[in-house]
């Protein structure tokens, strides 16, 4: 048993490990194709050359980001099945069908045009190439959508149901799988904090060349472009973070708590905890200063709501553990016997709650010895780490606020055509360029930690999901990919802060080409520039 | 016939969009909403942007 625990933790690392380093490439690629098409939507309007050498320029940098993140993408496919294969076998038929189109997404729509993308330029009309790079950013952001579909089916699992008879979930709608709302809120959230993520880079970078009086054409054009597209896209990463936090409060409360340090059922109006010591132990704060009246609209997006703590939680879940015992014996049942009527019938009118029996055989191999105290430490268990997700959400949302401040006070400068005079400004703003980056990162721990102890929350707890490798083969494989990551990740920003300081092409701008020149009517003041 | 082309283009993508608002409008609002707040964010950072080119160029 002390095996499979350690095995189990360093599945959990080994996953945590690969997706945070993946995570450091994606927001950058989703956020950097839509700024890449805005900026090429400007050159076509404009035909301004300018516009092309800064979409070039941005184009160089979204390539070598994009690369990396398909590579650190694919092994967490894999590991599904070489770590997770319990975890595979029980959701396989939910989780493959948005994977494959994931796949297909990212492979075929967003490769195929990357290619074409970044040759094309001479090969292509205007138009055309237009198109291709747009279709850039929907392979991209499509890519995401799925990836996130399948991710919120472990969040809140809808549109399947447990096949006793198989012992793996089915689906049963696609529709429902789809346009469940944990996976509309999480693509939106996720998708619009890659918009933000790319604008804060493109931001920091083009200040940085305006410091220097560098490349001055395009920087301060690309600071333009990156304020108004950045701004909006912050307010709405607010607004959207919001919604998830409001649909995770009704579909994962134990998440909630976490995220809240909120130990007691709060009635209205509760007060929001801006920083608490959260003592898992003793399922208590140490410490908390609180803004009183803030969490009830907050959460509930009402004045009058009851906010459900952690202890009240953990009585509900030592609930569903009775309940789900005699589901788990009678699978055992159905397991030697798939013709026992007796077992079915058991199974049907205790099975919602054969997850959480599922809970309590970490303690009590037979289920039906388990003891008060192991049903009460299995209820217990399904209270997340309540002070990294705590700390994580507050990170996040301090970040969202920072970068919002940012982005208004750029928008300004920008508007009033000031920013090359605000050198304190443009000094700050290289140093803005790892806060969105961590503040996603933050994001993923906080949906990914508070979802524990489950992959599929409520159903399939975590302890039973992971593959039973030995403990040699994991750290073995886990020391692998933390050493390959880590150079990745020197390789993307030796390659970034290259390409970085040669700047973009400064040389004579290329003159229109015959697909290039604007169809009569469309010919514009600028186009002769 | 070049611009019956472009007019017939447009109303495809006209018919496409007003099926997306309806079907998503009901089961997808926050793709929904996606859609359109991209499309916004592009637009006013194109505009934008185009705007304060002109800005520039009548300043100089």
């Amino acid at each position: 048993m002390q095996e499979l625990e350690t095995v189990i933790a360093l599945s959990r690392s080994q996953f945590a490990a690969t997706a945070l380093y993946h995570y450091l490439f994606v927001p950058l690629t989703l956020g950097l194709s839509v700024l890449l098409a805005t900026m090429e939507t400007i050159y076509v309007i404009s035909g301004r050359p300018v516009y092309r050498q800064m979409t070039q320029f941005w184009s160089k940098l979204f390539a070598i980001n994009f690369a990396l993140g398909v590579a650190t993408g694919l092994t967490m496919e894999f590991e599904f099945g070489t770590n997770w294969s319990t975890y595979s076998h029980f959701v396989g038929d939910i989780f493959g069908a948005p994977l494959a189109i994931e796949g297909l997404m990212a492979f075929f729509l967003e490769s195929t045009m990357v290619g074409l993308m970044l040759f094309g330029w001479d090969k292509l009309s205007r138009g055309k190439h237009l198109l291709v790079t747009y279709m850039v950013a929907l392979g991209s952001n499509l890519s995401a959508l799925w990836i996130l579909v399948a991710n919120a089916y472990m969040q809140n699992p809808t549109g399947a149901e447990f096949n006793p008879e198989t012992m793996r979930m089915e689906l049963d709608s696609f529709t429902a799988l789809f346009f469940s709302h944990d996976a509309q809120a999480k693509f939106v959230h996720t998708s619009v904090a890659g918009f933000v993520t790319a604008a804060i880079f493109v931001i920091g970078i083009s200040a940085f060349y305006m410091l220097r009086r560098r490349h001055m054409a395009v920087a301060v054009r690309s600071f333009r472009v990156a304020t108004l597209f950045g701004v909006f896209a912050s307010i709405g990463v607010i607004c959207l973070g919001d919604a998830l936090g409001f649909i995770n409060g009704e579909g994962q409360p134990s998440k909630l708590v976490a995220m809240e340090g909120l130990w007691e059922t709060a009635e209205a109006p509760a007060g929001f905890n801006v920083v608490a010591w959260p003592d898992q132990e003793s399922m208590e704060n140490r410490f908390e200063l609180q803004i009183p009246y803030v969490l009830t609209p907050l959460v509930t997006h009402t004045f009058d709501g009851t906010i459900v703590g952690a202890n009240d939680l953990v009585s509900r879940a030592e609930t569903r553990i009775r309940d789900g015992i005699p589901a788990l014996v009678a699978l055992e049942r159905l397991s030697e016997d798939p013709d026992d009527r007796d077992a079915l019938r058991q199974f049907r009118a205790h099975g919602d709650n054969l997850g959480h029996a599922l809970l309590v055989k970490r303690y009590a191999p037979d289920v039906t010895q388990a003891t008060p105290a192991q049903i009460e430490q299995a209820a217990r268990d399904t209270i997340p780490p309540v002070a990294p997700v705590f700390w994580s959400f507050r990170i996040m949302v301090a970040a969202a606020f920072l970068m919002l401040g940012f982005l208004i006070l750029a928008t300004i400068y920008s508007l009033r055509g000031q920013i090359v005079d605000k050198r304190w400004f443009l000094k700050v703003a290289p140093w803005m360029i790892p806060v969105p980056f961590i503040a996603n990162e933050a994001g993923w721990v906080v949906a990914e930690l508070g979802r524990q102890p489950w992959t599929v929350y409520g159903q399939l707890p975590t302890w039973i999901s992971a593959s039973t490798h030995s403990v040699g083969y994991m750290i073995f494989s886990l020391v692998g990919f933390v050493a390959l990551y880590t150079v990745f990740i020197i390789v993307e920003m030796f390659l970034m802060v290259k390409f970085i300081r040669k700047g973009p092409d400064d040389g004579p701008l290329p003159p229109p080409t015959e697909s290039a020149v604007a169809a009569p009517g469309h010919t514009s003041q600028w186009s002769q520039a | 016939m070049k611009n019956v082309l472009l007019f017939a283009f447009w109303f495809l993508v006209g018919l496409i969009a007003l099926f997306l608002a309806i079907v998503l409008g009901d089961s997808g609002a926050w793709y929904l909403a996606w859609v359109l707040g991209t499309v916004m964010m592009i637009l006013i950072a194109v505009t934008g942007t185009v705007i304060l080119e002109v800005d520039d160029q009548h300043n100089d």
